[in-house]
């Protein structure tokens, strides 16, 4: 059965994306993708049920596996291709409508959304950690010409940024996991399982630590650069803000989560196998300097989707902060951060795309009345910025409180306090930009109107679900929350 | 280790060492064409380095992993890089933001880092100890040089040689430490590895086409 | 009593031979030069002949010069003449092996090329000074090259002493192929050529202002000075490619002083001196003399060449 499992998962999208490759009518490329994405997505629940019906899955051979860990973040990776396919729909034809982009630029669009796809759930669901990386390296290659979609000056020079600095970054990654088979081969018999993450961590007590503090540093180092992790951060203002909008959310929504996903992983093993506060104490170090590095860039910032990836950068601190208290209340909050911020994220850029399009430009000053223009994206867009900001009632509130929490319940007294400081000085950045945006006198010269009701539609959903996430967990939710901290505790 | 295998170990040794050396000249050339040409040939010796480890000590797995390294690293990609580099019309020197004099020093310094980053792995190493292992200060060595050089030049080409003079180290210290991961994962690496590179060759394309250099000096307009 | 007198006919054939040999790798350099540039050239022999009418003529000495100007000359051919008698040709331990070892060697160099620059200065004209600068500069980068080269193959050996360098690798042969070798000898190839005044570095048959360095420090001399240093500058290549053969080829040293032993080493040390001159006269046909800004960037990868070789051999603990 899990072998149907991950055969589904992992082959929809490439198939869809050998289509949209060769096919060249919009209508299809369109359909093929949306179903695409709700096929994985439908997947993604059924994997998830099985898992908390039978712990972990394995293929034979050992080399994908999944357990709460991997059903919890599939699920939220394919939610977000499944919301981000949605919203393209509509976004594309309205582009195409005002000749802003050529029909091969969307086929183009489409067939590498559809890569991506793929890309993500391949690293998802891997075991051996040689697939781990050659999916993450792929991620990075196949979102390259996402980014760099538009062929102008600004979106290439992104572009070529982003690749180089990840592909450093996940080389010297690759270093830390030939140390990290290195090490496994003393202990293992058989070298085509050393590379397996369950068998690596079953056997995590017999693994030399020195080897593994030296692997985790360089492993850190490259899957923080993809997740980007002050200070290998610089390139995803620039990716974020060139790229287009659905591929901006996405890579917000769900790339993101991938690079954190291996950093768990990773964590989890090593944690395991050093013992002590060696990884926690790193954690914490990036997290608050990637939530604290930031308040500059944010203060002064004057294009809007660079301040978004700003905030991206802010969320993956939070995560990796509570990964580095390490205790089970300090996991559920990431985790459930990981939840809550995928959500905005997607809310808050998508919206976001839909000012764009109206103003037709990304700087803060020249777009002034939002709410009279594009009312119902303006206030979704201020609604999700104030979520993004951990504001109450919505659920990032729910998930930093926890964070702050279990910080403060660990004796990190000083670092959680820095948390706090952090994320009060960064509220009032986005907040004040977000305000000038969105009220004020109206300053297009002429604009393109409202997104269409499909679209906006699915944005007050994902606005919606904030606030509910804020209140209440569903219990299906919660389970796997649950299972997916167990993971972390085994 | 009888004699058939000191050989080897010594053949490796001096292979490893010109290895080393196709990096510092890299670093202390002016010449995009020498560039090429001696990634070319750094790429010659690690595909003999692999073979003798192969052969010498029969791994066969490694055998796969140096074919695809001569395909690849010796043949293909500098084809590419000529390819590009005719293509787009660039004045073939390429400009410093570290002089020659320096950066040579530098790697000097990055070499003997790399002995002390090496030693702790070294030493960790029971039971058997391979004999290739002692390339590994080396195989770091390449892996902070290939960085360096990324940094320390300005043109894109050379930047796209400094991930593969890193990849190239990579690959070296897999052979040194585990004698190279499983075929399966390391033909996946040399995948990304290719793709890596034709991306970027395209990027180099459209970069020429809407640039008018492939200089990084350009490439600043992103600030804050 | 036997033994002294073993020593000092062994420190006169050595000294005989480099005097009379030195002029002929020169003349085979050029000739070789010539002939790969599609010219006769001059005739193997022509060095001898040249130093001879040089003997013949007389000296003019700048009115300016000092005693710095006409010591010189004996300096630099003094000097460089004890170093020959201190690196092993023919056979090893030389005669002379107690009297100083690579160090003493590389100051001996020192002295000579001090002097030389001193001359450079004394003649009081631009070129001199300019030659001198240049040539120090030079100097700065190629001497600390040429220690880490030499102390790559000490440190094998257990010894700075020359000739227990050469007597311990020609006992165990292998040890000599190994990357720290190899890379030392790379190393100190490149100092030979800058050294000795060698294209890529320094072209020996130029008189350009733009080009010169050592012609320029030797610019004002004529007559029987003039004779001395060029005796002694090629009594320095000789040197050199003395040291190449023997501290990176040790066969054929005689260790005993059996006439057969004898001719086979000088037939080996001839053999290996005439390879190496070929080889610098290939380099010295087919590269371009760099631009002066240039020099240092091509030294500093001699010196990391040799700083490399002496590394690799703690690294790789050969």
């Amino acid at each position: 059965m899990s072998i149907v499992l991950f055969s589904i998962l992992l082959c929809v999208p490439l198939a869809a994306s050998v289509y949209c490759g060769l096919e060249t009518r919009r209508k299809r490329l369109e359909t093929a993708t949306w179903i695409a994405s709700a096929i994985t997505f439908g997947s993604s629940i059924w994997l998830a049920a099985a898992v908390l019906e039978h712990t972990t899955l394995s293929s034979p051979q050992g080399w994908f596996y999944a357990d709460a860990l991997s059903g919890l973040l599939a699920l939220v990776v394919s939610g977000s291709s499944l919301v981000t396919a949605l919203y393209s729909v509509g976004y594309f034809r309205r582009l195409a409508r005002e000749e802003r982009v050529s029909s091969r630029e969307t086929r183009l669009f489409y067939a590498l959304f559809n890569v991506f796809v793929f890309t993500m759930m391949f690293v998802l669901l891997a075991n051996n950690l040689g697939f781990l990386w050659i999916g993450t390296e792929a991620t990075t290659l196949g979102t390259t010409f996402l980014v760099a979609l538009y062929d102008r000056e600004r979106s290439l020079e992104a572009a070529w940024k982003y690749v180089i600095i990840c592909s450093v970054g996940i080389a010297l990654a690759l270093f830390g996991i030939m140390l990290t088979y290195f090490s496994a081969l003393h202990v293992v018999p058989s070298s085509a399982n050393a590379l397996n993450w369950s068998t690596l961590v079953s056997v995590a007590g017999q693994l030399d630590p020195a080897i593994l503090k030296l692997a985790f540093v360089f492993i850190l180092v490259g899957f923080g650069t993809k997740a980007g992790l002050a200070p290998m951060h610089t390139w995803k203002p620039d990716a974020y803000a060139e790229a287009p909008t659905p591929v901006s959310a996405l890579m917000a929504a769900g790339l993101v989560n991938i690079a954190l996903y291996a950093l768990m992983r990773f964590h989890i093993l090593v944690h395991r196998a050093v013992g002590g506060s060696f990884v926690s104490t790193l954690f914490i170090i990036f997290g608050l300097l990637s939530m604290g590095i930031v308040i500059p860039f944010v203060l002064m910032q004057r294009d809007y989707k660079r301040l978004l990836a700003y905030s991206s950068i802010e969320h993956v601190g939070i995560i990796v902060f509570a990964l580095g208290i390490a205790t089970p209340l300090a996991y559920f909050g990431a985790l459930l951060h990981l939840v809550n911020n995928a959500i905005a994220k997607l809310l808050v850029f998508l919206s976001a795309g839909n000012i764009r399009l109206a103003y037709r430009s990304k700087i803060i000053h020249r777009v002034s009345g939002a709410a009279t223009l594009v009312p119902f994206s303006a206030t979704l867009f201020l609604v999700g910025m104030f979520a993004v900001t951990g504001w109450p009632p919505f659920g990032l509130f729910i998930s930093e409180f926890t964070i702050v929490s279990a910080g403060f319940a660990s004796g990190a007294i000083w670092e959680s306090s820095a948390f706090i400081f952090f994320v009060t000085a960064l509220f009032g950045g986005f907040i004040y930009y977000a305000g000038r945006m969105v009220l004020g006198p109206v300053t297009a010269m002429q604009s393109t109107g409202e997104a269409d009701i499909t679209t906006i539609i699915l944005l007050t959903v994902l606005a919606v679900s904030l606030l509910v996430m804020g209140i209440w967990i569903p219990e299906p939710l919660r389970l796997l929350l649950h299972r997916a901290v167990l993971v972390f505790q085994q | 280790m009888g004699p058939g295998a000191q050989t080897i170990s010594q053949y490796i040794d001096i292979l490893a060492a010109m290895i080393l050396v196709t990096a510092f000249l890299i670093v202390s050339s002016r010449s995009l064409t020498f560039y090429v040409r001696l990634f070319s040939l750094q790429s010659f010796f690690l595909a003999a380095v692999a073979l003798l480890v192969a052969i010498g000590y029969g791994e066969m797995h490694i055998l796969t992993a140096a074919i695809l390294t001569i395909v690849v690293k010796v043949v293909a990609i500098p084809i590419v890089l000529n390819k590009i580099t005719d293509a787009i019309k660039v004045r073939k020197e390429i400009d410093f933001t570290i002089n020659v004099t320096v950066s040579l020093l530098i790697c000097g310094g990055l070499v003997i880092v790399a002995d002390s980053v090496a030693q702790p792995i070294l030493s960790a190493q029971t039971g058997d100890t391979l004999g290739v292992s002692r390339v590994l200060p080396a195989s770091i060595a390449m892996i902070m040089i290939g960085l360096f050089i990324m940094v320390a030049r300005k043109k894109a080409v050379t930047q796209l040689i400094g991930l593969m003079t890193m990849e190239n180290g990579l690959f070296l210290s897999g052979l040194a430490i585990t004698y190279g991961m499983p075929m399966i994962v390391e033909v996946g690496i040399f995948f990304d590895i290719l793709m890596a590179t034709l991306i970027l060759g395209v990027f180099m394309f459209r970069i020429n086409r809407t640039f008018e250099s492939i200089s990084m000096d350009t490439l600043r307009s992103l600030r804050h | 009593m036997i033994d002294i007198a073993a020593d000092i006919a062994g420190v006169l054939v050595q000294a005989v031979l480099a005097l009379g040999f030195a002029p002929l790798v020169t003349g085979i350099i050029r000739k070789t030069k010539a002939r790969l540039q599609n010219r006769q050239g001059p005739p193997i022999l022509q060095p001898y002949l040249d130093l001879q009418k040089l003997f013949r003529k007389g000296v003019i000495i700048p009115s300016t010069a000092s005693w710095i100007f006409r010591a010189t000359p004996y300096i630099l051919f003094a000097s460089t003449l004890v170093i020959v008698l201190l690196v092993p040709t023919l056979f090893t331990p030389v005669p002379l092996h107690w009297a100083g070892d690579i160090i003493t060697v590389v100051y001996l160099f020192a002295l000579g090329r001090f002097f030389l620059a001193l001359a450079g200065l004394d003649t009081g004209t631009s070129f001199g000074g300019l030659g001198s600068s240049r040539e120090m500069s030079i100097a700065a980068i190629i001497e600390p090259a040429m220690m880490l080269a030499i102390f790559t193959v000490s440190v094998t050996a257990g010894s700075t002493n020359l000739s227990t360098i050469v007597a311990s690798l020609s006992t165990t042969p292998a040890s000599a192929v190994n990357p720290s070798h190899i890379l030392a000898f790379a190393g100190l190839f490149i100092v030979t050529l800058a050294e000795t005044g060698r294209i890529p570095v320094d072209n020996p048959a130029t008189h350009l202002e733009l080009t010169m360095i050592h012609e320029a420090m030797v610019l004002e001399y004529s007559g029987r000075y003039l004779a001395l240093i060029e005796w002694a500058s090629q009594m320095k290549l000789l040197i050199f490619l003395a040291l190449l053969s023997n501290m990176f080829f040790p066969l054929g040293m005689a260790t005993t002083l059996s006439p057969a032993a004898l001719l086979v080493a000088l037939i080996a040390i001839a053999g290996k001196t005439i390879v190496l001159a070929i080889v610098v006269a290939v380099i010295e046909s087919t590269n371009a003399k760099l631009r002066l800004f240039r020099v240092p960037e091509f030294l500093m990868v001699a010196f990391i060449l040799s700083l490399l070789a002496l590394i690799l051999y703690f690294i790789v603990g050969v």
